[in-house]
């Protein structure tokens, strides 16, 4: 046996080698079992000075370890499989998740657009004549400074499409990647239409309509 | 120098797959750590079984480990908290226990000794101890001061170099010296001499 070795090995277990000294005999170690021996010894010894109970040369616990060890798969190999387990379904998850949320986002859109042929215009402001509004519902008013009455339409003829955000159409555009190109066409062109027609249609400031 | 680097080396090994650093490992701390654990339980043979699954928690916990705290560290909080869930789930499970303790042959079964306490375990620990201390008592003082003052007090090679007044290298020689005698000492008793340690071992 080299003394050198047995040296590094002595200040090893003192965790008194350099790091780069600790790597090379590491590899030694763990493969060298006359070594290992000498380095389990060391442990006795400590252990013999310091009176401790139960202080064996050989002691079984050692070994059950390693048998239970030896059973078990190495852990690079073992990490290695749980890696590449995880690893094929991220992908597949991060697709599904980005095609969910277009086609959430297509289908909503969808729905809010007007019926065909319609244009995608702004009705923000409320019928003018609410009496005459067949089927309108009058409220009467809780206070005396409140508005009276308004009107509540019972079955609309035409579903008054909302006028989408800036935030909202920026969103859409941002994410229309996600839709078919003729579906985002299609919504490219009625932004910019409502966008103008909304423009145009914009209510001048002007109290609510109150039927009296 | 850097804390750790020579436990740290067989972790990295360890995770790279080679079970043989973890042997290291468990020759190194195995006595550390039934000691831990019999501040948990009186029962040294439950101490051993703690002990065994604390360190097979470990291995199969190191990929996680990534060296942020000492190894030592790791594996002690480990261990800790397998003996306070072991100690749990015994008081859990009382109706057991009592049954065991009418069954004279199950309760021998359960409370059963290892052999490091049995009479002929308990007669090798005195000879290991014994033969230790004969081993140190016949060093020369330079070697028994370091030797003392490394495994007894803890200190590092650069306190006992401040202690001794002497370079840390001649710390390490004179460390490393000491244990050889013993070592050597050791190995004339148990496996050439006596031959005890082959016949309970």
């Amino acid at each position: 046996m080299n003394e050198e070795l047995d040296s590094q090995l002595s200040a090893m277990f003192d965790d008194e080698l350099a790091p780069e000294q600790c790597e090379l005999l590491a590899r030694r170690l763990s493969r060298d079992e006359q070594l290992k021996a000498r380095w389990g010894r060391y442990a006795v010894i400590g252990a013999a000075i310091r009176s401790e109970r139960g202080v064996r040369l050989n002691p079984p616990l050692a070994g059950r370890v390693s048998a239970v060890i030896l059973d078990e798969p190495a852990l690079a190999t073992a990490h290695t499989a749980r890696r590449s387990g995880v690893r094929w379904w991220q992908p597949l998850a991060g697709a599904a998740v980005a095609v969910g949320v277009a086609l959430v986002s297509v289908l909503w859109l969808r729905a809010q657009a007007p019926l065909a042929g319609a244009p995608l215009s702004a009705h923000l402001t409320a019928p003018l004549a609410t009496a005459t509004v067949p089927g309108a519902a009058v409220v009467p008013a809780a206070a005396a400074g409140a508005p009276d009455s308004y009107v509540v339409p019972r079955a609309p003829a035409v579903r008054a499409p909302v006028v989408p955000s800036t935030e909202l159409a920026n969103y859409v555009v941002a994410h229309s990647v996600f839709s078919s190109p003729v579906g985002r066409r299609n919504l490219l062109s009625a932004f910019m239409t409502s966008e103008s027609g909304s423009a145009a249609e914009e209510p001048p400031d002007e109290p609510a309509v109150h039927a009296q | 120098m850097s804390a750790d680097a020579s436990d740290l080396s067989l972790v990295r090994r360890v995770q790279r797959g080679d079970k043989g650093a973890f042997d290291a490992l468990v020759l190194k701390y195995q006595h550390k750590l039934v000691k831990l654990v019999m501040r948990y339980v009186r029962n040294p043979a439950e101490a051993e079984d703690i002990a065994q699954e604390a360190f097979i928690k470990a291995y199969r916990a190191l990929p996680q480990f990534r060296g942020d705290s000492a190894f030592y560290t790791w594996l002690y909080r480990i261990a800790i908290n397998t003996a306070k869930n072991a100690v749990v789930s015994r008081d859990r499970s009382p109706i057991e226990y009592d049954l065991d303790r009418n069954n004279e042959e199950s309760y021998d079964m359960q409370g059963r000794l290892k052999d490091s306490e049995t009479p002929e375990g308990l007669v090798l620990t005195d000879e290991i101890r014994s033969t230790v201390n004969a081993a140190i008592d016949a060093l020369p003082e330079d070697l028994r001061t370091a030797i003392v003052l490394r495994e007894l007090e803890g200190l590092s090679y650069e306190e006992i170099a401040a202690a001794m007044a002497c370079p840390v290298g001649t710390v390490r020689s004179r460390i490393f010296r000491a244990r050889e005698a013993i070592d050597h000492r050791l190995r004339e008793v148990f496996e050439g001499g006596l031959g005890r340690a082959e016949e309970l071992g």
